[in-house]
């Protein structure tokens, strides 16, 4: 069974995790396109080498963030996503009619 | 003396139909309905020995609540609950309840076996008129509806957990006050050690909907021990004995 740390819950079967994508810094909502959201929501680098990706460890429901090594399967560190996110972001709501 | 029957309260446990089979008799605590032993001459006696080697107890039916959000643990200090400081540890209050720290922004509150206060019904209500306001930033969770409430306790239930669940539960590594939340019997669940006098004692809280289904598991996890069901006398009567 591999293992994974989870920053609220120390070393846990990979099991009780699940996987949550790639981590991407999000665009600015105010500047960006439908397209820059659909390449933000939807599309990935599927990259090989080291990425940081979304993890949940689901008997807590604890979103964090992993750095794993795509080649060699190598957990680099996990950190709780207010490493990143230090501030609410307020999403708000546009013009009528403008849907860029 | 009257016997009582689950269909005369408005909450009866999930595994209502588990004690009914097992011809569970009933005993009110406080105002929730719980076994008060299995049917047998002598059934308290026995299942105090019995919940000293390895047994199970349906706690369902006891007050139990949540609260999650940045300003949770600031209220919940207000009212005097004592918070553990980290997360995945539990605090015993000064009223016999248990406040265990899920996160770093999330609380869940356990009454007393006894349920001899109203304590967490109260917290409750006060927590629906203060924080009807989303910005007050304190959510309560209804873990009386969401999750069941169960009690393994005996000197073999640290090695019957070992066959269902990954986390070491030995009294070395996993102490009095330690919160596990993990899979037990491939169930998400949270384990919290909490001993009964002497005797290892360990809470497990996990979906409702699955109550039967974890309950089987855990009796089949027990057979190899000669563990089985207990009702609560036989754990008042531990914490009773310390």
């Amino acid at each position: 069974m591999k293992l994974l740390p989870c920053p609220l819950n120390g070393l846990r079967n990979i099991s009780e995790f699940t996987y949550g994508g790639e981590y991407h810094p999000m665009p600015d909502h105010r500047a960006s396109s439908t397209r820059d959201w659909a390449e933000h929501v939807f599309f990935h680098d599927n990259a090989a080498g080291i990425v940081t990706e979304w993890w949940c460890h689901t008997a807590s429901s604890f979103w964090f963030l992993a750095e794993r090594n795509t080649i060699t399967d190598e957990i680099i560190r996990t950190f709780k996503a207010d490493e990143i996110y230090q501030h609410r972001v307020e999403f708000e709501a546009l013009a009528p009619g403008n849907d860029s | 003396m009257a016997i009582l029957e689950p269909s005369s309260v408005l909450r009866r446990s999930p595994l209502n139909r588990r004690h009914l089979q097992s011809h569970g008799l009933f005993k009110k605590v406080g105002e929730n309905l719980l076994v008060e032993h299995y049917a047998n001459e002598d059934g308290t006696f026995e299942e105090y020995k019995q919940a000293q080697v390895l047994a199970i107890c349906d706690l369902c039916t006891l007050p139990r609540i949540g609260f999650k959000g940045a300003g949770a643990l600031a209220w919940l200090k207000s009212q005097n609950i004592t918070l553990p400081e980290l997360p995945n540890t539990a605090a015993q209050q000064n009223n016999a309840g248990l406040a265990a720290k899920l996160s770093e922004q999330e609380v869940l509150i356990l009454s007393d076996v006894f349920a001899l206060n109203q304590d967490v019904n109260n917290l409750s209500t006060k927590a629906d008129i203060e924080h009807q306001d989303c910005d007050q930033k304190t959510y309560v969770l209804p873990r009386g509806d969401s999750h069941c409430w169960l009690a393994v306790t005996g000197m073999k239930a640290a090695e019957m957990f070992s066959k269902i669940c990954a986390v070491d539960l030995r009294g070395h590594k996993f102490s009095v006050g330690s919160v596990a939340q993990t899979s037990v019997a491939k169930t998400n669940a949270v384990v919290i050690r909490n001993d009964l006098g002497s005797i290892p004692c360990f809470y497990i809280l996990s979906d409702i909907s699955g109550t039967e289904f974890l309950w089987d598991c855990l009796l089949d996890a027990m057979v190899e021990y000669k563990g089985y069901p207990v009702g609560i006398n036989a754990l008042h009567r531990l914490i009773a004995e310390k």
